[in-house]
């Protein structure tokens, strides 16, 4: 994941950013990463884990999204 | 596709990898084979929905690699994240009414990495009006359970990845109130709505809700959908579980489901669907005897799975890449 779209994932967990995926997968990841975020802000670190584990399985689906991301 | 009994049998005789929807006095007569099936009298073919105990919905699974058949109950039914293909599809049929749906309701939206290997799948039931048996099958063993989800694992070739996604025609009202529940259950009493506590099924009747409407949750922009089963003795049933920490508002009311259903089928984009499902309520509330809903085919359903439990909704998987 490059720097530009990093942060904004960052930003997208935090509810600073929306983006919608037309992956249904990925929403729900979100979803989930901004709820478990709520709850504990300490856990930055491993929602991103987990955003980096779903993009790393599937390069095909996330290439898209992170492009888009990356131009929020 | 469907096609008659002969046909299908002709095709697990040619040692084809399936997926079968039918009702069960078609499915028990199959021979042994390489496929997994499901009951449901309901159908969306090509020519339109129909409800017929003559045919069998069949898909032909020509894009995997490699297949494993397994059968899992409540207590291990999460055993599907661990013994699926690495890069694949894992496709499930559950029984209507069985320990290991409601198991598989509740939980699979917290179980870890689920979210991480695409699962399709749908709930099992039979004819609304004369009954009938609601079973599962292994085609592998010929085992058939009501009590048991049967899983078919699909691994995909390198450079492949399935994309699991829906097709939902309701959406909320954001001026609606927001209601939210205490805990993830199937049933419930009480929730609150923007934040004042009430009596759920008193807030339905002095709100004159159309509970036809199921609940719709926004998952980052994917709407999730839970259905009213009823209400009865003050308290309201869900076809899926209401989750604690969810915003849920009532849908917006949908007038001409087909129409609904040929625009979001245009804005989900869908090209080659290589399986779909679509729910028994949007059947029946929508009146789809008869009515095509292109590019999309499949069984008429008593619950559908993208990854968790849904309702109300259409779910489809495409082969990327």
């Amino acid at each position: 994941m490059d720097a530009a779209a990093l942060e904004n994932v960052k930003r997208i967990l935090r509810g600073e950013l929306r983006y919608t995926s037309s992956n249904l997968a990925l929403n729900m990841l979100i979803s989930k990463m901004q709820k478990k975020l709520q709850a504990d802000p300490q856990s930055m670190e491993s929602c991103m884990k987990e955003m980096d584990a779903f993009i790393a399985k599937y390069p095909i689906v996330a290439k898209v999204d992170l492009a888009n991301i990356a131009a929020l | 596709m469907l096609i008659t009994l002969e046909e299908t049998v002709e095709l697990i005789r040619k040692g084809r990898l399936l997926h079968i929807a039918a009702d069960d006095t078609l499915l028990r007569q199959l021979p042994k084979g390489k496929w997994i099936g499901g009951t449901t009298p309901y159908f969306i073919s090509e020519e339109g929905g129909i409800f017929t105990k003559d045919r069998l919905f069949v898909n032909e699974i020509d894009y995997a690699e490699e297949a494993k058949i397994a059968a899992y109950g409540k207590y291990n039914i999460f055993q599907i994240v661990e013994e699926c293909y690495d890069n694949g599809l894992t496709m499930l049929i559950m029984p209507f009414g069985s320990e290991v749906v409601a198991k598989y309701a509740k939980e699979a939206p917290e179980v870890e990495e689920l979210l991480l290997h695409p699962t399709i799948g749908w709930v099992a039931g039979a004819d609304l009006e004369n009954g009938g048996e609601i079973k599962v099958y292994n085609g592998e063993n010929g085992e058939s359970y009501t009590d048991k989800a049967v899983v078919m694992y699909l691994k995909l070739p390198e450079g492949k990845n399935a994309m699991v996604n829906l097709v939902n025609i309701f959406t909320d009202d954001k001026t609606d109130p927001i209601i939210r529940f205490n805990d993830n259950e199937l049933s419930a009493t009480k929730c609150t709505v923007n934040g004042q506590e009430v009596n759920f099924a008193e807030y339905i009747e002095k709100k004159r809700i159309d509970v036809k409407m199921p609940l719709v949750a926004d998952y980052n922009g994917s709407y999730i959908n839970t259905s009213i089963k009823g209400v009865e003795n003050g308290t309201v049933g869900f076809y899926a579980p209401v989750f604690r920490n969810v915003e849920y508002r009532f849908a917006a009311h949908v007038e001409d489901y087909v129409e609904n259903f040929q625009k979001s089928i245009a804005a989900a984009g869908a090209k080659n669907p290589v399986f779909s499902c679509n729910c028994i309520l949007n059947y029946l509330y929508g009146d789809l005897n008869g009515k095509k809903l292109p590019p999309f085919t499949g069984p008429i359903t008593f619950g559908e799975v993208a990854y968790q439990l849904i309702n109300q909704t259409l779910v489809y998987c495409e082969i990327l890449g």
